[in-house]
């Protein structure tokens, strides 16, 4: 298919030198991304004690030719201290702060798992299933 | 090593124990469970005790723990997890319980039983995945478990088959819902429960649960986990001993 694309292109190139040209000045688009954790200090909540944040950003820095571009998206919050030492700061976290941690799925690819969870395996389903591939790869 | 059969519908599969005579036992004892709780079997107990023709006393004492089980449950997630005449949502996790107290009673300490997606651990840590809603060969979150149970709900597998008793209707924006705890029934129970009540619910009554972490799949690609949860992600070296 690719080939197919390219030798359309130089078809459509040898015919029109103005397209020809547009096609070898076009920029070489280069794509980065690296994800960062970073975590506020802890701060003090009132004198019940201290909370702190945490972030997982992930940065794409885009570059063709000489513009770059980047953008930074937060993937994941998450709440890693919070006053919860005495049965009343657990109650009012309960009541006030719905502790559950947001971040975006990905899909992850591992030889490494022996167990699938989910609800993914009727009796019908399970020979095209993970579990059934890592069990036939004697993972388990 | 491990053995695999399919029962009540779903492959159950034993991994870690080479014993076959112990494997016989557990498999024996689904068997067993498969006879007397089978909605599809006409002559199963359960089936005879919902047609009438046979009294709730005369019933074996394992399907009346069921049914008060379910009860107890359906009063603890507000009405949200309703088995009706129906126990079978409770039936796999609490018969994955007692095959696994089969096994601890032998002496094997390291072991897991894998019924249609929803588990229980001994030992390890064993290395879990949960599944990928979308992407059949990838999992969405991958998990350091040792010595609990993991219950997933939702309508990826068997289709829409959970809705809100309330309503009748298939709840908005989940995917699914992980709970892990100590019991796989009641975490199932749980699960299930959650799944019904839709996000807004959901996300409130299981940041509150006592016992049991767990993990929700939207629809828009989110995943909300609690924070005991979250620690359990492989790779972080923060697995229970």
């Amino acid at each position: 298919m690719k080939k197919a694309i390219t030798a359309l292109v130089g078809a459509v190139a040898a015919l029109n030198p103005v397209a020809a040209l547009a096609a070898s000045a076009t920029p070489k688009k280069h794509v980065t991304t690296t994800t960062k954790t970073v975590s506020g200090p802890q701060a003090q909540a009132s004198r019940w004690g201290y909370v702190q944040v945490t972030l997982v950003v992930k940065k794409t820095t885009t570059t063709i030719g000489t513009k770059k571009k980047v953008t930074r998206k937060i993937t994941k919050v998450s709440v890693p201290v919070y006053p919860n030492h005495t049965d009343r700061s657990v109650f009012i976290n309960q009541q006030a702060v719905p502790m559950l941690i947001q971040e975006e799925m990905t899909a992850q690819f591992s030889g490494n798992l022996q167990l699938i969870g989910g609800a993914t395996d009727t009796s019908y389903a399970f020979g095209n299933s993970l579990q059934a591939a890592l069990l036939q790869a004697k993972k388990v | 090593m491990h053995r695999v059969e399919h029962l009540m519908g779903m492959p159950i599969i034993v991994a870690g124990c080479d014993d076959d005579r112990l494997l016989d036992r557990v498999f024996d004892w689904f068997h067993e469970v498969d006879e007397r709780f089978s909605t599809y079997k006409p002559d199963s107990e359960l089936n005879r005790l919902n047609r009438g023709e046979l009294a709730l006393s005369d019933t074996h004492p394992d399907l009346r723990h069921v049914l008060r089980r379910c009860e107890e449950l359906r009063g603890e997630t507000g009405g949200y997890f309703d088995a009706g005449e129906d126990p079978t949502g409770l039936v796999k996790g609490w018969s994955v319980d007692r095959a696994a107290a089969i096994l601890d009673d032998a002496g094997v300490s390291t072991f897991a039983i894998n019924a249609g997606g929803d588990m229980v651990v001994r030992g390890g840590p064993w290395r879990v995945g949960i599944q990928h809603p979308v992407v059949r060969d990838a999992v969405a979150k991958a998990l350091e478990l040792s010595d609990c149970a993991l219950a997933t709900s939702g309508e990826y597998a068997r289709g829409a088959h959970i809705v809100d008793p309330h309503t009748g209707l298939p709840p908005e924006g989940l995917l699914s819902v992980s709970v892990l705890g100590p019991d796989l029934g009641t975490a199932d129970a749980y699960a299930t429960a959650a799944f019904a009540m839709g996000v807004q619910r959901a996300h409130h009554w299981l940041a509150r649960l006592r016992g049991y972490e767990s993990l929700v799949i939207l629809g828009d690609g989110r995943l909300l986990s609690t924070p005991g949860f979250d620690a359990l992600e492989a790779g972080r070296g923060l697995v229970p001993a």
